[in-house]
């Protein structure tokens, strides 16, 4: 066992490279990618379409084997199994045996993981109950809508019990109601003592459950840290919206406060530090420019996001 | 509403456009090539991929159909069944009837015979117990092929095994005392006659009795007429004055048609002295056998026997008919 | 292990649940006792012997169409896993590789077994219908066909282990032709000239299934002894077989990457 023990997950320099035709040709994908997750947080695993968090997923899961580094969930390389009573893991885009009813498949899962035969249909009704399909929970998959698949994998992931649960894009295709509820369920685990991985790009719901998140570009951590970290990271920023701002003004005001630019024609929108507020605002109404509004700017999760995805554009990407 | 209707009217062309096209398409079944889809027995049995019984069964069929309706069999045709019969026998040689079926059928050349004969011989290798096959192999030896000494020792083979009738011992005897004769056909005729079940076969070996019969008692009247020229010293002017007085030697002639003909299809035939060779023949047939067999049978098998001598190398069959199983 | 042997059998169940709600199975097995009926017709065409036509279609139909069970339904079965990724989920519980695929060759068999039963029923109800006799050579000629069905569900497992739905598909179909003409090669192998020739057929005689091995069909149906040895060695051999595919199998699919 290697590290804290409160640590759970450990991936430690992982390098995947995928062969996509016949050929030798190799892509990489993962760039040594590392980073850790602790007992009872929510984790976040944010990326643009493309980063790498499903392949890092399937990786963890064994599903596929990395080409270098070491990764391990509760001590256990990923490669073994029986630690895997431990874990629940949530597909992208589920899929399950089309020909079952939903308490069908969770009793065939609850089975495969070893929940004695005592507790398993309060603990199916349980989780149907959860994740909201009771009413369906003996029609066929195959007449599930893609939300309802989703919560059947949701429900499934958790059917046993687990300690630590991977999400892979659980709020993919669920409405607003599914969303919340997901969320919920979510939060529940939190305060049994759970530990969730959670791969998204929905960077709204990573803000409002995540306590700690990853960023993953084209295969490289970008950034890694807690939430309120992030948000506290930089000074303070204001946004200033004016129209009628000179030429001469605008280029005064860009190189003396290290301003950004946005809007064409009339208005501008000018993004500043909150402590030169005043300083831009005296220099513009001086030049005659009118004020439409000021307000401060929310240093947000989607603003880190951005920023690593834009900085990362020149480096990084294939090998 | 017109869109409709168009669109109807569209589908029902199109349906009777294509109906009129397989109308003129001839419906070709692998039967109707003939001997081109019969495959060679070895093909056969190794594509057929452990399912050699069923495509037995397929070629069996076949067969059944090639001589179903009013099918005239032709040495061609015989062939043709030597072929399917064959590959069935392949495929499958524990089945039973197909090998009397051929027996049954090839009949019309020397080629045939002999190739129904290899596959009799291949059934008496899987039906070790089967006299029938024996039995239909030395009809072929004594009645087609003239070989009297191989009949006589196939009956002798076939009498020694299970249900063999009775009287095949006798038969032997007198195939092997070169007495052989109408009454020795007689009996192979009937025997056949008890055992097949094929229709036409049956009625083709009816037919070769209703000759044998006419011709026994177109003997029994030749004797009765050299009796009348020992009484009268001279000979019958018409066969009726075996009847009459002044030397009755007949209270009445016996019918010169066959018992077999029901009375709706009688011709009307009467005995007759035949004014080229002054011979009794019934005007049912209109000639006596110069013979001892049916007439046609006998000159065929005379006629393969020439052919047979004015070669100079003994017959060899056509090549093809190996039967490993044997 | 007893866990392991539990978890193989779970996925089994599972696999025979989800099969036998699948139409083309359903499918299959109308058309094959479809034809296991319409064999008193086929019979009917031939004035003798209609009886053991009935036998050799009924056993063919069996055979035609379990293998067309085990191939298609199966494949289908073992590769939807992959393709549609139910497999992700299943593997992310302490299930091992290698009992997800045991498992699912098992479940398979079975469901392949049990059409051979309902099969049966049907030939046994036809045959028995028309009157002719079914006995001992029958039972073991259908055993035989269970084995050899074995052997090909195991091919079918080894060959979605590795390769798309449609090459396992063509590849399990070629091992099974090439493995009912192994024999019939061998046998025209040591006619060859070549002695290269000789070998190859040899070795292929001996790494393909033997499947003629399995085909008791003609002497079931015309009653021929069957010695206990064209039972029991064959049953050997398939489990053996059976078993070697079962090993590779495993071996490449615990190390493919499930993409
Ligand atoms: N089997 C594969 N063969 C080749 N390339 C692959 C394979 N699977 C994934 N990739 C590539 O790896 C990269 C990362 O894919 P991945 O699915 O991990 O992205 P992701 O972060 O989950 O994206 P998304 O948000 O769209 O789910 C992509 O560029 C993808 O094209
Ligand atoms: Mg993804």
């Amino acid at each position: 066992m290697a590290g804290d023990a409160r640590e759970v997950v450990q991936v430690d320099s992982v390098v995947k490279d995928f062969r996509p035709g016949f050929g030798l040709r190799t892509k990489r994908v993962l760039h040594g990618v590392s980073f850790s997750v602790r007992e009872g947080e929510i984790f976040g695993f944010v990326g643009p379409n493309g980063a790498g968090k499903t392949t890092t997923l399937k990786v963890l899961m064994g599903l596929i084997k990395a080409t270098s580094g070491r990764a391990t969930i509760l001590g256990c390389d990923v490669a073994q199994t029986e630690f895997r009573r431990h874990i629940g893991f949530l597909p992208e885009n589920p899929y399950f045996y089309s020909f079952l009813t939903a308490r069908e498949i969770l009793n065939f899962y609850a089975k495969l993981s070893g929940v004695p035969s005592a507790g398993r249909r309060d603990r199916v009704d349980t989780l149907l109950n959860w994740v909201g399909l009771e009413h369906a929970a003996d029609a066929r998959l195959r007449t599930y809508s893609k939300g309802m698949l989703q919560r059947v994998g949701v429900a499934q992931a958790l059917v046993h019990n687990p300690r630590v649960i991977f999400l892979d894009e659980p709020m993919s295709g669920l409405d607003p109601l599914g969303r919340k509820e997901i969320r919920d369920v979510v939060l529940r685990l939190k305060r049994e003592g759970k530990t969730v991985f959670m791969n998204t790009h929905i960077l709204s719901d990573v803000e409002m459950i995540c306590d700690r998140v990853a960023i993953i570009v084209d295969g490289v951590i970008r950034y890694q840290g807690r939430i309120e970290d992030f948000l506290i990271e930089d000074e303070l920023w204001s946004d200033v919206v004016l129209s009628g701002l000179s030429v001469e003004a605008t280029t005064h005001i860009e190189e003396a406060f290290d301003a950004r630019f946005h809007g064409v024609g009339e208005r501008i929108e000018i993004r500043i530090r909150d402590k030169d507020v005043s300083a831009v605002l005296q220099i513009a109404l001086a030049a005659g420019a009118e004020v439409i509004s000021l307000s401060q700017h929310r240093v947000s999760l989607e603003t880190i996001f951005i920023d690593a995805v834009e900085r990362s554009e020149g480096g990084g990407g294939e090998s | 509403m017109i869109g409709k209707f168009a669109l109807l009217m569209a589908l029902m062309a199109t349906v009777c456009a294509t109906g009129f096209i397989h109308a003129r398409m001839p419906p070709t079944t692998n039967a109707d090539r003939g001997d081109a889809f019969v495959p060679d027995p070895a093909v056969a049995s190794v594509l057929s991929l452990g399912f050699d019984a069923a495509l037995a069964d397929y070629y069996w069929l076949q067969a059944v159909q090639a001589i179903g309706g009013d099918t005239r069999i032709t040495a061609e045709l015989g062939v043709h069944l030597g072929k399917l019969i064959d590959v069935v026998t392949t495929l499958d040689p524990w089945v039973d009837h197909p090998y009397r079926f051929a027996a049954v059928w090839l009949t019309e050349s020397e080629e045939n015979v002999r190739q129904a004969n290899r596959l009799l011989e291949r059934g008496i290798a899987h039906h070790p117990n089967e006299w029938r096959n024996w039995f239909y192999l030395g009809f072929n030896q004594f009645y087609y092929l003239l070989e009297n000494e191989q009949a006589a020792h196939s009956l002798e083979q076939a009498s020694r095994l299970p249900k063999a009738p009775r009287y095949l011992p006798r038969l032997v005897a007198r195939l092997r005392s070169q007495t052989a004769d109408i009454l020795v056909a007689e009996t192979f005729l009937r025997e056949l006659i008890r055992d097949t079940e094929e229709e036409s076969a049956r009625a083709e070996y009816q037919n070769a009795l209703d000759e044998i019969e006419i011709e026994k008692k177109a003997r029994f009247l030749d004797r009765a007429r050299e009796a009348f020229i020992k009484l009268a010293g001279r000979d019958i002017m018409s066969v009726d004055e075996l009847l009459a007085e002044p030397h009755p030697l007949l209270s009445a002639l016996p019918s010169p048609e066959p018992e077999s003909l029901p009375a709706a299809l009688s011709r009307g035939s009467v005995w007759e002295i035949d004014p080229a060779n002054e011979r009794i023949v019934s005007s049912y047939y209109g000639a006596r056998y110069e013979l001892h067999f049916p007439s046609r049978e006998h000159q065929r098998a005379e006629q393969w026997r020439a052919e047979r001598e004015g070669r100079d190398s003994p017959p060899s069959g056509p090549g093809g008919l190996d039967d490993g199983e044997s | 292990m007893k866990t392991s042997v539990t978890r193989i059998w779970i996925i089994a169940v599972n696999t025979v649940r989800e099969a036998i709600r699948n139409k083309l199975l359903y499918t299959l097995l109308f058309f094959s006792v479809a034809i296991i009926g319409t064999a008193v017709l086929i019979a009917s065409l031939s004035y003798v012997e209609g009886e053991r036509i009935i036998q050799d279609i009924g056993l063919a139909a069996i055979r035609l169409f379990s293998v067309g069970i085990a191939i298609f339904v199966g494949i289908g079965l073992i590769h939807g896993e992959v393709d549609r990724r139910t497999i992700y989920t299943i593997l992310s519980k302490p299930v091992s590789r290698a009992e997800f695929l045991l498992g699912k060759f098992l479940g398979l068999l079975l469901t392949v077994w049990l059409q051979v039963i309902l099969m049966t029923v049907a030939f046994v109800i036809v045959t028995s219908a028309t009157g002719s006799r079914i006995d001992s050579g029958h039972a073991a000629a259908l055993f035989l066909t269970a084995m050899e069905l074995m052997v090909i569900v195991a091919l079918a497992t080894l060959f979605s282990a590795f390769t798309t739905p449609l090459l396992a598909a063509l590849f399990t179909l070629g091992v099974y032709t090439l493995g009912h003409l192994s024999r019939d090669m061998l046998a025209l192998a040591r006619q060859a000239e070549v002695e290269g020739v000789k070998v190859a057929a040899t070795w292929l005689y001996r790494l393909l299934p033997d499947l003629e091995s399995f085909n008791l069909t003609i002497q079931a149906v015309h009653g021929l002894t069957i010695s206990p040895a064209e039972i029991w060695l064959p049953m050997l051999y398939a489990v053996g077989y059976a078993i070697a595919l079962l090993f590779v199998a495993s071996f490449i699919f615990q190390r493919r990457d499930l993409k």
